[in-house]
Parts: structure tokens; C-alpha cells; sequence
């Protein structure tokens, strides 16, 4: 069986994953237009190579992210999502709004 | 108190009741009450509950489901947890038990579970549920409480051949010497999703899973079938008391 290295869990069967899709910056909502919208959330790069991707260790719930070599089905490395998310999506909503 | 005694008290006339009360009624399970919880006491066997604690010493299968456990989460987690006197493990995956008997597991940087002790000594569980509810708008509000108590059933793995039986059903490698006291395996077991927490009654090795509650009959019956080979079998509460208390 494939094994796949969760950041939290360490090794596992990669019976224990699911895979989540690629990975690409959140675009800010504020300003983003919903063409490019529609290009975040519908539309994927499926490049050959090197890619980002989401993953998750169904036990724990634990989403992480996955550097493969979708070529060769190499996984180079993984990671936390905090590498990539260096502040909260929560607080950057609540912040509040300064007057011109 | 003997085993008529506590054969009245019917599992149905609690307001919280095992998920696996049904195979427990089949089994002629001698039931208790204490506090709020009625909790299998032991089973119908020739002997006297020794017989029961040498199960639970090679391998026995018990239900813990009506004990209370509860779980927070959110950025803040650990240090409010440290903040109310408890000792918080540092290592993700990794349990601490407290001066108090009750087990805190921390599941991820940011997600703790806790669980009451076989003693029923302390209130730790119902403290902190209870702090949850009053405290709700004064500590910080990413910090959320996650009761566990309908939604994961409770089981341990007892006895010296327990690492036997993991090893025809999870992928891990749980044997003494590389899952040791205060590990925590978060795996599939079974097929099915579980948290395993290696949490010894003294010399007996004892293994806490937490999984679905909406499959607990399934994975109670996995267990059993498993460790058929091994003569193990389901013990009542009072056989692992009797391990835990022993010094």
C-alpha cells in the first residue's frame, strides 16, 4: 500500500487520506472579480510536474498540504497550512474598516 | 454490593445509555449505577469477579461509553486549559493524566479531549463542561467546546495479549515498546476511524479507543470476533477499577 506522511500523524496507509484538490491562494474578497472567482473555485491548472495539494487525514481531520511530483507520483514533501496562512481569514474580515 | 443487587438496575431506565446497552442485555451484563451513569458492572461467569480481573489481565473488552468526556478546540486552547490548573501535554498526540485521575489527550496544537477517570474521583469533566457553558462570552471565543459524549463511544482494550489483537486490525504499530504509556494513535481500526490512547492500569497494558458512536456495535463486534483466538472476552467496569486501584 502507499504510505503518505501526515505532518500531525507521522506515516500512514494512504487509505487513511483524502485527497482535497490543488492548492492556490485564496484571492482577497474584497477585490477579487468573479471571473477570477469563478477561476479559484471551478477551474483547475492539472499541471505536469511539481503541484501543491490539499490533503486530509480523515481520522484526526487534519488538513495539511503535499508537495507531489504528479510525473512520478512523488511526494516531495508536506506541511501545515500555516507555512502558506499567516493570519486568519476571521480576523482579516472583523477587522474593522478605516475611513478615508 | 452483590451481582443481584445490581442486576436490577436496567441500562434503560438511565437517561444516557451506551450505544452498545442492547449487546450487553444479551450478554446477561450485571449493571451499576454510580452518580448519573449505569455502567456494566460484569458478566455472568462461573466464578467470582477474579475470574473477571484475570480476563482483564490477558484480554478482556470493556465499555465505557456513560462515562463522561467532553473536548475544546480553538486557537488558545492549551493555555486556557493550563490557565484552569491542568497539566497539558506538550506534543500533539500525546496524553497527560492529571493529580485528579482524569486523562487530557491533546489530539493537535490547538484541539484537547478529556477524559473522567475509571474511579469516578473526579468532577474535572463536569467542572470544565459546566465552566464552558458560563464562561461561554468571557474567555476568548475561538476557543469552542466540543462535548464528546454523543458523539464518539468509549471502549478499552485490556490485558497483556491486547497488541496481539491490534495487530490483525490497525495499521499502526501499537507493541509496548513503541507505543508506550500516554501515546495516541489518531488511525483506522477496523475500517473505521478511532483514537487509541495507551493508558495502562497499573502493570495491566490498556488501550482507550474512541470511534463513531453510530458504529459502535459494529467495532464491538470486530473485537470480539478478533480476539476469539485469544480467549478475550467483555469484562465490566469493576473488573478495571479493581486494576486501577491496585497499586
Amino acid at each position: 500500500m502507499k504510505l503518505l506522511s501526515c505532518p500531525l500523524n507521522g506515516l500512514r496507509n494512504i487509505s487513511e487520506f483524502t485527497y482535497g484538490g490543488e492548492y492556490h491562494p485564496t484571492p482577497d474578497h474584497q477585490t477579487t472579480s468573479s471571473r477570477d472567482w469563478a477561476e479559484h473555485v471551478f477551474f483547475h491548472d492539472n499541471t505536469a510536474g511539481i503541484v501543491i495539494e490539499w490533503w486530509c487525514h480523515t481520522p484526526s481531520s487534519f488538513w495539511f498540504l503535499a508537495e507531489r511530483n504528479t510525473l512520478t507520483d512523488e511526494v516531495v514533501r508536506t506541511f501545515t497550512p500555516d507555512e502558506l496562512y499567516t493570519k486568519s481569514i476571521i480576523q482579516h474580515e472583523t477587522k474593522p474598516e478605516t475611513t478615508p | 454490593m452483590t451481582k443481584q443487587e445490581t442486576n436490577i438496575i436496567a441500562p434503560t431506565l438511565a437517561t444516557r445509555r451506551s450505544p452498545l446497552y442492547r449487546r450487553h442485555l444479551q450478554y446477561q451484563a450485571h449493571f451499576k449505577q454510580v452518580g448519573d451513569n449505569i455502567v456494566v458492572d460484569s458478566y455472568p461467569n462461573e466464578g467470582a469477579i477474579n475470574d473477571e480481573i484475570e480476563i482483564a489481565k490477558s484480554m478482556g473488552l470493556c465499555d465505557l461509553s456513560t462515562l463522561d468526556r467532553t473536548g475544546f478546540k480553538g486557537v488558545g486552547t492549551p493555555q486556557w486549559l493550563a490557565s484552569q490548573s491542568f497539566k497539558v501535554p506538550v506534543l500533539a498526540n500525546t496524553a497527560e493524566e492529571q493529580s485528579s485521575q482524569s486523562l487530557l489527550i491533546k489530539l493537535s496544537a490547538q484541539e484537547i479531549l478529556v477524559l473522567s477517570d475509571l474511579l469516578f474521583l473526579s468532577e474535572d469533566v463536569k467542572r470544565l463542561y459546566q465552566k464552558a457553558v458560563e464562561n461561554h462570552q468571557s474567555y476568548d471565543q475561538q476557543i469552542y467546546n466540543l462535548p464528546r459524549n454523543d458523539s464518539h463511544c468509549w471502549l478499552a482494550v485490556t490485558g497483556i495479549n491486547a497488541t496481539e489483537l491490534f495487530s490483525k486490525l490497525c495499521a499502526v504499530d501499537l507493541r509496548s515498546h513503541k507505543f508506550v504509556q500516554g501515546a495516541v494513535a489518531q488511525t483506522s481500526l477496523a475500517k473505521t476511524n478511532a483514537i487509541i490512547i495507551r493508558h495502562d492500569l497499573n502493570k495491566t497494558p490498556c488501550f482507550y479507543i474512541l470511534s463513531d458512536i453510530s458504529g459502535a456495535e459494529f467495532l464491538w463486534d470486530c473485537l470480539l470476533d478478533a480476539m476469539s483466538e485469544f480467549h478475550g472476552a467483555p469484562v465490566g467496569l469493576s473488573a478495571l477499577q479493581t486494576l486501577a486501584s491496585n497499586q
